[in-house]
C-alpha cells in the first residue's frame, strides 16, 4: 500500500483511522480484528502527537505505512519527536486497572490498549526517528 | 470522521437532576474535547446522575475514558454513570481497562430505569 504522510497535530487522526482501516480491509481483517487494531494505531499516535510533538513544543510529521503478505498485516508509524519508548509505561498503566475509576489518575491506558489489541507491537529508535510496529496476522483474524 | 454529542437535562421521578449525553461518531483525542464540555454543562447544571447513550458510538479511543474519570471528578464519585448499548468494540474497551466496573451498563435503553 501507499505510505500516508501527514502533520503531526490531533486533526490527523481522523486520516490516520482511514488509512489503517483502509488497510484492514486489504487484508480482510474482521470486524473486531480492524477495531482492535485502529484502536492501537490511534493510542499510540496519539500519545506522540501530544506527548511527543505538542509538549515538547516540536513540530513534525507522522509517517505511516502499510504492508501486506499472505500471513500478516503490519503497520509502521514513525515520528521524529524525542526517544520515547511505550514499554516502561505499560506497567504503570497494568497498575491503574486493578483501581476504582475515581482513584485513578487522569493518564491513558493508551498503550495497554495499543498492546492488547494486536498479534505484536514493538517499538525501535532508528537514527532521528521512532519507529512503533504493529502486526495483525490474517489467518486467525477470524478467531476470537 | 466526527463527533455529535447532545445534552439533554431532566429532573427524575425521586427528584434527582440527571444529564443525558447522545454521542454519535468517533470520539478520540481530537473529538473528546467537545464531549468534555457537554459533560461540565451537565454538571454546572446540576446533574448528579450521567447517561450516556452510545448506541450510535462506532469508535472510542482511551481518550474517552478521560473523560468518564472527569466527570467522577466533577459531579462527585457518588454519581452514578449509565452506559446505554454501547457497540462491541467501546464495551470491549470499557470491560478490558476495568471501567465496566464503575459505571451501570444497560444493554439496551430503558429510561425507566435511570429516570426513576
Amino acid at each position: 500500500m501507499e505510505s500516508l504522510t501527514v502533520p503531526g497535530n490531533l486533526d490527523s487522526l481522523s486520516a490516520i483511522a482511514q488509512y489503517v482501516m483502509a488497510a484492514a480491509d486489504a487484508a480482510g481483517l474482521d470486524k473486531k480484528a480492524s477495531y482492535k487494531l485502529r484502536l492501537a494505531v490511534d493510542e499510540v499516535t496519539t500519545n506522540i502527537i501530544i506527548h511527543g510533538y505538542e509538549e515538547n513544543h516540536l513540530q513534525g510529521d507522522v509517517y505511516m505505512m502499510a504492508d501486506l503478505d499472505d500471513s500478516s498485516l503490519t503497520i509502521t508509524v514513525e515520528d521524529t519527536a524525542t526517544a520515547f519508548d511505550p514499554f516502561p509505561k505499560l506497567s504503570l498503566e497494568e497498575e491503574k486497572i486493578g483501581l476504582p475509576m475515581e482513584q485513578r489518575p487522569i493518564g491513558g491506558l493508551g498503550v495497554y490498549l495499543a498492546i492488547q489489541g494486536v498479534d505484536k507491537f514493538f517499538y525501535e529508535r532508528v537514527g532521528d526517528r521512532n519507529r512503533n510496529t504493529f502486526v495483525v496476522k490474517r489467518t486467525t483474524a477470524n478467531a476470537q | 470522521m466526527a463527533l455529535d454529542v447532545t445534552l439533554e437535562t431532566k429532573t427524575s421521578a425521586s427528584n434527582v437532576k440527571i444529564g443525558i449525553i447522545t454521542l454519535s461518531g468517533d470520539l478520540d483525542a481530537s473529538t473528546a474535547p467537545t464531549f468534555k464540555t457537554e459533560v461540565e454543562k451537565a454538571a454546572n447544571e446540576g446533574a448528579k446522575r450521567l447517561v450516556l447513550k452510545l448506541s450510535g458510538l462506532n469508535y472510542m479511543a482511551s481518550a474517552g475514558l478521560r473523560v468518564l474519570i472527569f466527570s467522577k471528578q466533577k459531579m462527585g464519585t457518588d454519581v452514578d454513570i449509565y452506559v446505554v448499548a454501547p457497540q462491541e468494540g467501546v464495551l470491549d474497551t470499557l470491560e478490558k481497562t476495568g471501567f465496566i466496573q464503575g459505571v451501570i451498563l444497560l444493554e439496551k435503553d430503558e429510561p425507566e430505569k435511570y429516570e426513576q
